[in-house]
């Protein structure tokens, strides 16, 4: 069995008195598409928060790689491998499509913060954005800001920056949230593509997405996963059902 | 547009803007404009420093005069030592030690106020401010008391034989470090942290997880722009040969704000139109009227309520229509304006006038001179002369700004039009 890309540690999240994660295990195995599932108010948006360092945990532990990343700024985390996009378009609206990709490029290929040396001439980077312009078809759209894209297009653009870095664990929160049929039959066709060979964590809510992606699914309720396995086993998994499939199958199927 | 061609013009455009800068002695040779120019070109690279905060990282500063006119003290300082010892340093590199005290200052005091953004970093920077002139008058070996720091630019080593002394000569030096200046400025604008800064200044939150610390990039911004401003106050120092505490004070620091952003704080253009624009004002209005700073914060007003993008932004929304050769179409309408724009502009400035006469300077009696009109700013008649015009004025300009906008609105499709065409 391959290694261990992302390993979550009886983590714990409160806010003041509440406690919205309590006790979270799981291992994302490398190369692995795992989906988190779970009704509204679970904890799925939280434990995207914890594991990329935009809210710190209140105890447990998160390892990337087998290295622990509790504790750690999210611009660490994202420069040892981790990039995710947020479930609320999350976007640079005043600069370009071009622009928002390569913001996402620079670091990982060593600008870092420099000052001394012309973006314009850094064709490693211009390459690399417009590559990853095509792979999320926004190519025609290059010089626009990123703020007049339809919302579909935003959508796509958000999971162009996500993964223009490189990272090999991407954490996708409801990628399709909002879209119609179609844009998300494309944007799960765009996600297969451009995480080929990564590992991908996705919170996802339409049920067709996550059976047809996932190669592993955890269902978290109330802040714990009450299970994780292949879709079958959870399509028939007794505990899952009645937390929270059973309706939400009834509905696919009728649908 | 491919970047070679878009490169060329880049050079041409900077090529042009030094041949202008070398000819206008030339062509305003009085002493007072040659003085005024030097003054707008430490003024540019002043307000092009502090909108590289604002502008391009979103960082709003109320105490960028510290940096200024820190480098304009250390100047200063550096030029008594190099004429008392008689170093062999030449003048012409001396902004340089204002850059380098500002740059000094800001490691010190924006490794404290990058740790924030938004409102917290801007009181952060007011209490810099205000905690740095407090200090001006305390400290009074460093900052000269009341009297300032006097010093001499003709006491340094002479290269080629020039001394500094005529302004023409402090002119052009202050023009060399002035174009050098926008271009290095220009140049960050361009680099993978210029870039970086727009994004932090778009969506700090998304720059975080693109692997870029939003803190070390404000950080560096603030720092390179600490230097800028330095060498602004160095510059300042040569040219006056006089340093006093009040340019680290809030009204220098108010003053760049208001040249940046009346300028236009989204273009790089922006603070240079603004810092000329200003200087000028600010020299030649205040020989006509004790109101002129009056005139200057309703200027700001009418930007932020009706121009957020500055002036820069007026100008450069025409460039679509005068590509596409629309521009034409919206002259009528303009035409049509100015009758209106003028009568409230006047009412304004004689509503404005004739206050400050009542009110400063009562001593003078009533008859007083305003745009070529004589009368006594205490008569009835005309009060209701300045209320009706003014009135018309608003009135006038309320029915015409319509047409305007219609005019500009139409000429616009148009022109997108008409690019849309192959």
């Amino acid at each position: 069995m391959s290694r261990s890309a992302l390993q979550l540690l009886d983590l714990h999240k409160s806010f003041g008195a509440t406690p919205i994660i309590r006790g979270v295990n799981l291992d994302v195995r490398e190369g692995e598409r795992h989906a988190i599932i779970g009704p509204n108010g679970a904890g799925k948006s939280t434990l995207f928060h914890l594991v990329s360092g935009r809210f710190p945990v209140t105890s447990g532990e998160v390892r990337l790689k087998g290295e622990s990343i509790t504790g750690l700024a999210p611009f660490m985390i994202n420069r040892r491998g981790l990039s995710r996009s947020f479930q609320v378009t999350n976007i640079f609206p005043r600069l370009s499509v071009f622009e928002n990709i390569r913001c996402g490029v620079l670091w990982s290929l060593g600008y870092k913060y420099s000052f001394w040396n012309m973006v314009e001439r850094a064709r490693d980077a211009r390459e690399r954005s417009e590559s990853i312009l095509k792979q999320i078809n926004l190519a025609s759209r290059r010089d626009v800001p990123a703020g007049v894209l339809s919302y579909a297009e935003q959508r796509a653009l958000e999971i162009g920056i996500t993964i223009a870095g490189g990272a090999d664990v991407i954490m996708l929160d409801e990628p399709t949230a909002g879209m119609s049929h179609s844009e998300t039959d494309h944007a799960v066709e765009l996600i297969r593509r451009v995480t080929e060979g990564k590992t991908l964590i996705i919170v996802e809510h339409d049920m067709g997405v996550v059976f047809n992606l996932a190669d592993r699914i955890s269902v978290l309720v109330y802040g714990q996963v009450i299970a994780t396995d292949t879709p079958e086993r959870i399509r028939a998994n007794a505990a899952v059902q009645e937390a929270y499939l059973g309706t939400a199958t009834a509905e696919h199927e009728d649908a | 547009m491919s970047a070679g061609s878009g490169g060329r013009w880049h050079y041409a455009q900077w090529v042009v803007a030094a041949l202008a800068v070398a000819v206008l002695p030339y062509v305003f040779t009085s002493g007072a404009s040659i003085t005024m120019m030097s003054l707008m070109g430490f003024a540019i690279i002043f307000a092009l420093s502090y909108n590289m905060l604002l502008g391009q990282a979103g960082m709003l500063s109320f105490g960028h005069a510290v940096y200024y006119g820190l480098g304009g003290f250390m100047t200063a300082h550096a030029l008594n030592v190099i004429g008392a010892e008689k170093l062999p340093i030449p003048l012409p590199v001396l902004p340089l030690v204002g850059g380098l005290a500002g740059l000094s200052f800001a490691l010190i005091f924006g490794w404290v106020s990058t740790k924030r953004s938004g409102t917290a970093f801007a009181m952060i920077s007011l209490g810099i401010g205000e905690l740095v002139a407090a200090c001006s008058l305390i400290l009074r070996g460093f900052f000269g008391g009341e009297g300032g720091i006097s010093t001499s630019r003709t006491s340094t080593l002479r290269l080629f034989g020039i001394s500094f002394g005529p302004q023409i000569q402090v002119y052009y030096l202050i023009a060399v470090w002035c174009l050098l200046c926008v271009a290095a400025m220009y140049a960050f604008t361009r680099t993978p942290l210029g870039r970086m800064c727009n994004a932090v200044r778009d969506n700090p939150e998304r720059a975080e997880f693109v692997g870029y610390s939003t803190q070390m990039v404000r950080f560096i911004a603030f720092c390179v722009s600490g230097f800028f401003a330095g060498v602004a106050g160095g510059l300042a120092a040569i040219h006056y040969e006089i340093v006093t505490s009040s340019v680290v004070g809030a009204v220098p620091s108010g003053f760049v704000l208001l040249m940046a952003y009346i300028g236009g704080i989204a273009f790089f253009i922006g603070p240079i139109i603004g810092a000329v624009l200003m200087t000028a004002l600010q020299i030649s209005l205040s020989d006509y009227t004790g109101a002129w700073l009056l005139y200057i914060g309703l200027m700001f007003i009418f930007v932020v309520m009706y121009a957020p993008w500055g002036l820069a932004g007026l100008l450069l929304m025409h460039q679509p229509l005068l590509a596409a050769g629309t521009f034409r179409r919206v002259l009528p309408a303009y035409a049509l304006a100015l009758l209106p724009v003028l009568m409230l502009a006047a009412g304004v400035v004689l509503l404005v006038e004739t206050c400050h006469h009542l009110l400063v300077k009562a001593s003078e009696g009533p008859a007083m001179r305003v745009l070529w009109i004589d009368y006594q700013a205490n008569s009835p008649l005309a009060w209701a002369g300045i209320l009706m015009l003014l009135a018309a004025g608003i009135f006038a300009v309320r029915r015409v700004a319509p047409r305007v906008a219609e005019a500009f609105h139409a000429a616009a499709q148009e022109a997108l039009r008409r690019r849309a065409e192959p």
